[in-house]
């Protein structure tokens, strides 16, 4: 029978490596410290000042990126209810056939008073437009410039949105491409709105491949359709602050240059740019290509994603 | 500055702990919902319209 060979014993071996180093032995004793004077003091409060100035700039971070998009979407839940049950309790004729007369709505400042979807963000991207673009409203969610063109009206829908915090409506409006569906719901009509070709793609339009799929059905630069008047106006923009032309009814022409019963049914949205600055405006122009009714159960074709 | 609050404190270890993460709380939320929704309009990140004209 195997039996295991008895433990050996090693003797412990002390570490006798000279380091050279007359501070190694001597870690253990703390130096003494010197006593604490004004100096030391003022210096050790500015050090805790400096690292509490910037635990409050990150937090500042978090607040802006995370808690304002809680904030607003607590808000923006509450306007999309408030609409729902306006919809759902009051009934409105149904619109009128001839397209050139517009049912006017009754904008409130402050209050929602339409949807909007980009299905190519995603199915779940939709927001309750509200009216206004002061801080208070855009809080709420995107706000329809007062004064513009409403929804299906000749002229120019504006609408603003935050691009960073408070919901963050429009963080991916720099990649909406040319004829990417726009869809806006109010109580009685679906508006479908389509992003106009960008600057690059004006010039070779409709030779181009894209020009000829089914969702640019009806889609042309503005200018070869309705002149020189639009020759500015194309999908995508990046523009000043001051700028508020692109907002006009016809973007950068003044006042009257086109009679209102000519002008496009355009949609322009706005926000900051570049991401987390406000040194410019990222635009981006739209315009009306379809209409619908609303009717119970009915979604329009252009909500599916594309 | 902190080590003074901490010296300040009263009580057991336990309770000197327990009151300095109230503490922290607080000014979390002094600077979250006070300080920051005050501050935000001032500074240029966030304007996203263009005048109307």
């Amino acid at each position: 029978m195997p039996v295991d060979a008895p433990t050996e014993v090693i003797p412990r071996i002390d570490d006798e490596y000279d380091y050279d180093d007359d501070d190694y032995y001597e870690e253990d004793e703390k130096p003494e410290l010197p006593p604490d004077g004004p100096v030391r003091k003022t210096v050790r409060g500015i050090g805790e000042l400096l690292i509490t100035a910037g635990l409050v700039v990150l937090l500042f971070v978090v607040y802006e990126v995370y808690v304002t998009d809680l904030i607003s979407a607590g808000k923006q839940q509450d306007a999309t209810l408030a609409l729902d049950s306006e919809w759902g309790s009051n009934t409105v004729e149904p619109p009128p056939v001839d397209p050139q007369r517009q049912q006017k709505l009754n904008l409130i400042e402050g209050k929602a008073f339409a949807k909007m979807y980009i299905p190519v963000f995603g199915e779940d991207w939709g927001f309750s437009i509200v009216e206004g673009t002061s801080d208070k409203h855009l809080e709420v969610g995107p706000g329809h410039y007062i004064g513009t063109a409403q929804p299906g009206e000749n002229g120019n829908f504006a609408i603003a949105g935050h691009r960073v915090g408070k919901g963050a409506p429009f963080n991916d409006l720099d990649l909406l491409g040319s004829c990417d569906a726009i869809v806006v719901e109010t109580q009685t009509q679906w508006f479908v709105y389509r992003v106009l070709p960008m600057r690059g793609e004006v010039a070779g339009w409709g030779a181009e491949g894209k020009a000829k799929t089914p969702e640019c059905a009806g889609i042309s630069p503005l200018q070869t359709t309705l002149g020189d008047a639009y020759a500015k106006t194309v999908g995508q923009e990046i523009v000043a602050p001051t700028q508020g032309e692109v907002i006009s009814a016809v973007p950068y022409a003044k006042g009257d240059a086109v009679p209102v019963e000519q002008q496009a049914r355009l949609l322009t949205l706005t926000t900051c740019h570049p991401r987390f600055s406000d040194k410019q405006r990222l635009i981006v122009h739209a315009v009306e290509t379809q209409t619908y009714p609303k009717k119970d159960g009915f979604v329009p074709p252009e909500m599916k994603g594309q | 500055m902190y080590g003074w609050i901490w010296r300040h404190l009263p009580g057991p270890l336990y309770l000197r702990v327990a009151t300095a993460f109230v503490l922290v709380l607080a000014v979390v939320a002094l600077l979250m919902f006070v300080v920051f929704p005050w501050a935000e309009p001032k500074l240029p990140f966030n304007n996203v319209t263009t005048p109307t004209q």
